[in-house]
């Protein structure tokens, strides 16, 4: 990756991040496994930056059909966290949530969006839980929004938020997995520049113990 | 035929070649805003973000409601259009969050909206048509060929503005 290019993430956020981000993502696994009632595991999550307009590339287009889960964190610090995913692979999702044969959901009603939102809401919490704990703050998040539209569109939720198109965003890949099945999902966080600021404190401080 | 042209974020397109289409996809809060100019066939389109421009800097630029509608009438004057014969019209400004209720503080969709009546108030500009609001995103398209301005929503038809 090339440095230069992203002067607010240097190497050693980007441990910390891959870190806060493990820690995270098999708190939700567990989660997931006590909502379904069977084993859900997940895979360690690849951690990367990459430049906010990229995004699209990502999940088939600006145009695509995809669901947006949308959250924010309140508290100490400020992070908007968004899970988009192609509508045919939140199909499948929903099948593994409710441990149904692959293809069996075919539309999204609103049992479907609101297990959905609870994908959202647990990855979110047990990823700020992982921050609280590494930065010794206090957040929580907002209940989901859950919305189906073009890329394009959901993506606008960010930009418009976040003020700022040149930005670049934190995407973890994670892999569920069920048994054989497995499924591969994106999520983008969107920290602010202040909690930027407080995970490179806490990883500052943690160099020098 | 060219090509689709992507009016990307906070971009402007200007164009008087007959094969162009102008395209701005996936509109959420964001505005798509045209002017045409039917005698010299001059068509140009933004693709705005965010309400106003920040205290007078970024001049022009399309990334903001107010500076962008600026910046579009002053290129396609230069271009020789009459600004009283511009044929002006828009798409976007959505509400995404509007069916969440998670809430309606972030509504930048409807603010672009205000912004974008207020500029052309301003400047003396008629808008002919708009298909603003609601909280589902559009790709607008704008034919160079025939001026034709064509909004699409997600699993719908392209319809004529």
């Amino acid at each position: 990756m090339d440095e230069q290019s992203l002067p607010n993430f240097d190497k050693a956020l980007m441990t910390t991040l891959q870190e806060v981000a493990g820690a995270g993502i098999h708190n939700a696994a567990r989660g997931f496994s006590n909502l379904v009632g069977h084993q859900i595991s997940v895979n360690q999550p690849q951690v990367k930056v990459v430049p906010l307009l990229e995004i699209p590339r990502h999940v088939g287009g600006l145009e695509n059909e995809a669901i947006g889960i949308y959250l924010r964190a309140e508290g100490d610090i400020s992070v908007q966290i968004m899970l988009i995913i192609p509508y045919a692979k939140a199909l499948l999702l929903v099948d593994l949530l409710m441990d149904v044969a692959p293809g069996t959901t075919t539309q999204l009603g609103s049992l479907e969006r609101s297990a959905l939102g609870e994908v959202g809401n647990m990855t979110a919490s047990f990823f700020m839980n992982a921050v609280a704990n590494m930065t010794g703050t206090s957040v929580r998040p907002t209940p989901p929004a859950v919305m189906v539209d073009m890329v394009g569109a959901i993506l606008d939720i960010i930009i418009a938020t976040s003020g700022s198109i040149s930005e670049n965003v934190i995407l973890m890949q994670a892999n569920f997995a069920d048994g054989e099945r497995s499924l591969a999902t994106d999520f983008w966080v969107i920290p602010d520049a202040l909690t930027l600021k407080l995970f490179k404190s806490t990883e500052d401080s943690a160099r020098n113990e | 035929m060219n090509d689709p042209i992507n009016v990307s974020l906070g971009e402007r397109v200007i164009s008087n070649d007959p094969n162009d289409i102008l395209v701005a996809y996936g509109l959420g809060s964001c505005l798509g805003i045209s002017m045409v100019e039917p005698t010299r066939r001059w068509c140009g389109m933004i693709h705005c973000v965010l309400p106003q421009r920040n205290n007078g800097t970024e001049v022009d630029s399309p990334k903001f409601v107010d500076s962008g509608i600026e910046g579009l009438l002053k290129e396609m004057v230069k271009r020789g259009c009459d600004p009283h014969r511009l044929v002006i019209r828009m798409a976007g400004g959505a509400n995404m969050l509007l069916a969440s209720g998670v809430s309606t503080t972030f509504d930048i969709g409807t603010r672009n909206i205000e912004s974008a009546l207020n500029t052309f108030q301003r400047l003396g500009l008629n808008l002919k048509a708009k298909e603003v609001g609601g909280n589902l995103g559009r790709t607008v398209r704008l034919y160079v060929a025939d001026a034709r301005m064509t909004v699409r929503i997600l699993n719908g038809k392209e319809l004529e503005l």
